[in-house]
């Protein structure tokens, strides 16, 4: 492949693998704002398209909206690194000893069920409306995926890999670092993507309900102050930032694992 | 000359529900510098478990495999060992480089440890595909990335789990010569599981026979064919041919003697 078409034919391969699904989502904000334009009757709570754009670019000029995204981002990062690093330690440690396996199990299985926004209440009595209670709401749920999917990934190593192990006479903990967790890798990042989506959803709604600050609090505000055009704004850049999370720790595992590229 | 490999009175059983299953009965067996000996048997006399023994990834219930002179309890430095599944063998997020690097990393400086994996890929012709992946190569070519993963430790004794089961004749045969052509250049001593009567006579200097259940070694051959092996002209020798139909007698009447 020569080089120079080597940046071109990717974008072009993106657009055209991808332009049935824009045409369809252009499609419906057309509808939705022409529905919104004939409409006999003027609804205070579903403005155009349009309008939501113009608010917008109002709160961004203000600053408001970098302001409250910062925020939330911080929390959601904050809680889903703290999770993850303890996910991927107590899934090491439950794989490598048993004995911990056998105590921790049932322990795990009561707390697991649990509804994540059950803590917000709990969360709130202890820290009051504070960053403490985003953080702290959203440890336990967002542990879960990434816990359950090392132990998953750890436990499906071919016996074949661990007898080259052997055979190479690693240790237990090189077993580990070079054979074992390498091969899990996928299985984990699948952990790490489910617990970074929940981390949003986790500091939304704390902020709707328990830190009023960031974009969770954003959207209640602008709604007590009736400007539904604003609300709708912040509910699409949380979407937004959802997806934009989700490529960015898929471009970053891509960088850091390059041999398993193609699965991810 | 002294053993490299030794096995005394070697007895293996796996336990199960109607208590120990006897595998392998009584295996003597030794295996000298330099030497290629191939164990050709049918499927269940215990060929693979008797390498497994070798490489010290199991322990036999009785009797004892020595390596050096030294009990063999665990895997040592000195047996490599190259699997029949080259698939699951090989790490797959790691490059063909990589792979080779796997068993040497540690404990060699970068240079020479960079120096090695480029000597056993060219050894086993493999050393244009050093940053490849495993999947972007054929069968025979992954498992030439195993064979080099094992030489680059500079074993004394190669083992063998009928390494070229899973190919096709063509790639098969070319693979044995590059054995042949690999033990020339290095001191290695190989260890051949095979279930192919042909392959056993052509690549070994000594071929034994492992018949029955629980496995017993029958029979052993010394090959007095000329080196090097030809793929057409020593498989027509007459010697060669009254090896196969003896070795393919042994295995059949120690077969019908185990039943």
């Amino acid at each position: 492949m020569p080089p120079s078409t080597g940046a071109a034919v990717p974008a072009r391969e993106w657009l055209r693998h991808h332009a049935p699904g824009l045409l369809t989502a252009a499609g419906l904000i057309g509808v939705w704002e022409t529905a919104v334009r004939l409409s006999s009757v003027r609804l205070d709570s579903l403005p155009p398209p349009s309008g939501i754009v113009l608010a917008g670019i109002e709160a961004v000029r203000s600053g408001q909206m970098a302001d409250d995204l910062t925020h939330t981002l911080t929390a959601t990062l904050a809680g889903w690194a703290a999770a993850s690093i303890a996910g991927i330690a107590a899934g090491i440690l439950l794989i490598q000893f048993e004995g911990l396996r056998r105590f921790s199990q049932a322990a795990i299985e009561l707390l697991r069920p649990l509804p994540p926004v059950a803590f917000v209440p709990v969360a709130v009595l202890a820290f009051g409306f504070s960053f403490a209670t985003e953080f702290s709401v959203m440890l336990l749920p967002c542990l879960w995926p990434v816990l359950i999917n090392t132990i998953g990934g750890l436990g499906q190593t071919p016996a074949r890999l661990l007898e080259v192990a052997r055979c190479c006479r690693f240790s237990r903990w090189r077993t580990l670092k070079k054979l074992t967790l390498p091969h899990a890798f996928p299985t984990i990042l699948v952990g790490l993507r489910l617990s970074l989506s929940m981390a949003l959803v986790l500091a939304v709604v704390t902020e709707m309900i328990g830190n009023p600050q960031g974009m969770g609090y954003a959207l209640i505000r602008e709604q007590q102050a009736l400007r539904s055009d604003t609300m709708f704004a912040y509910l699409f850049v949380i979407g937004l930032t959802g997806v934009a999370l989700n490529a960015a720790l898929r471009q970053a595992a891509r960088w850091l694992a390059p041999g398993w590229r193609h699965v991810l | 000359m002294s053993a490299v490999l030794e096995c005394r009175g070697v007895s293996m059983g796996y336990a199960g529900a109607g208590g120990v299953r006897p595998v392998l009965a009584d295996i003597a067996l030794t295996l000298n510098p330099g030497e290629f000996l191939t164990i050709v048997g049918a499927s269940g006399t215990g060929k693979t478990t008797l390498l497994r023994l070798l490489a010290g990834l199991t322990r036999c219930t009785s009797g004892e495999v020595l390596f050096k002179g030294e009990r063999m309890t665990a895997p040592r430095p000195g047996v490599a060992i190259v699997f029949q599944d080259y698939v699951h063998a090989l790490l797959e997020w790691r490059t063909v480089g990589g792979n080779v690097a796997l068993g040497i990393e540690d404990s060699l400086p970068r240079a020479e440890r960079d120096a090695r994996v480029r000597e056993s890929l060219t050894l086993v012709g493999l050393a244009h595909a050093i940053d490849d992946y495993p999947r972007h190569l054929s069968g025979g070519m992954q498992q030439r990335v195993q064979i080099a993963r094992a030489l680059a430790m500079r074993p004394d004794v190669l083992l063998m789990d009928e390494p070229f089961g899973a190919l096709d004749a063509m790639t098969k045969q070319s693979l044995q010569d590059e054995l042949l052509r690999i033990q020339g250049e290095t001191n290695t001593s190989f260890v051949f599981i095979t279930h192919d009567i042909d392959e056993a006579v052509y690549l070994g200097d000594r071929c034994a026979v492992i018949t029955g259940a629980p496995g017993r070694i029958t029979r052993s051959f010394d090959i007095h064919l000329p080196r090097p092996r030809m793929p057409v002209e020593t498989r027509q020798m007459p010697e060669f041919l009254t090896l196969r139909a003896a070795i393919h007698a042994a295995i059949d009447g120690g077969g019908r003697a185990g039943a």
